[in-house]
């Protein structure tokens, strides 16, 4: 895995660099930031929705599904003590043709997407403060 | 905490604008909330997802999960953002005249 990076942009937005992509992340103007990009909660809730729609877009074009393409809309929900994400809605949108039997699988598959998984099972994470 | 006319009365509303009394609420009410949350016009499929939401919420005392309003209503996730624009927990609730949801900010 290459290093992922996160450094300051500005006020409480940061910028986060991997394979020389870049992506900014901050906080609404509500929330005390500048909406330069979305929130940290947000990325990982894309990051489910582009995982899971790789996963099942690959699914449709191995099996000729191929009259539109894959979407996925997604929320959170919101949970405090301490303040978390207590859910995560998603709705996956397949292209015409794909038989009802079919979608089952599917969301089976869609589950076994890695950061499906990474959230179901938590890695454990080492923070040391330098 | 501030007061805002809604449905020709005044109401008691939080920081974020959420009513404080539920039983302050009626259609008027509901009409001018949705008006602040965007939504000029209250359609047919804006008052079943309230009606939802107001109902499960005076007989469970909390909000739906998110799943459950779309499986009740019938509507996708996204339709549920088309008809209320800040979702269903900041918008669809508030119009409902439901607390703010737990972890809402």
């Amino acid at each position: 895995m290459d290093l992922i990076t996160v450094t300051r942009k500005c006020g409480v937005a940061f910028d986060i660099r991997v394979r020389g992509h870049e992506v900014t992340s901050d906080l609404s103007a509500k929330d005390g930031g500048r909406d330069e990009g979305p929130s940290p909660v947000e990325l990982l809730g894309g990051s489910l929705g582009a995982c899971v729609a790789m996963m099942v877009q690959g699914y449709c074009e191995r099996h000729g599904y191929t009259d539109g393409d894959v979407g996925v809309s997604l929320t959170l929900e919101l949970a405090d003590g301490p303040k978390r994400v207590g859910g995560i809605v998603v709705d996956v949108e397949l292209p015409e043709g794909v038989p009802e039997d079919t979608k089952e699988v599917i969301r089976r598959m869609a589950e076994r997407c890695p950061v499906h998984e990474t959230l179901r099972d938590p890695p454990r994470v080492d923070i040391e403060v330098m | 905490m501030e007061q805002k006319e809604y449905g020709g009365k005044m109401i008691e509303i939080d920081e974020d604008g959420f009513i404080q009394d539920p039983d302050a609420w009626d259609e008027g009410v509901a009409k001018d909330l949705a008006k602040t949350e965007g939504v000029e016009e209250m359609t047919a499929d804006h008052w079943k997802v309230v009606n939802y939401l107001r109902e499960y919420y005076l007989e469970f005392n909390m909000a739906p999960m998110i799943r459950k309003l779309c499986k009740t209503t019938g509507f996708k996730l996204k339709e549920i953002y088309d008809l209320f624009p800040s979702g269903p927990a900041k918008g669809a609730c508030k119009v409902a005249g439901l607390p703010k949801p737990t972890g809402c900010v």
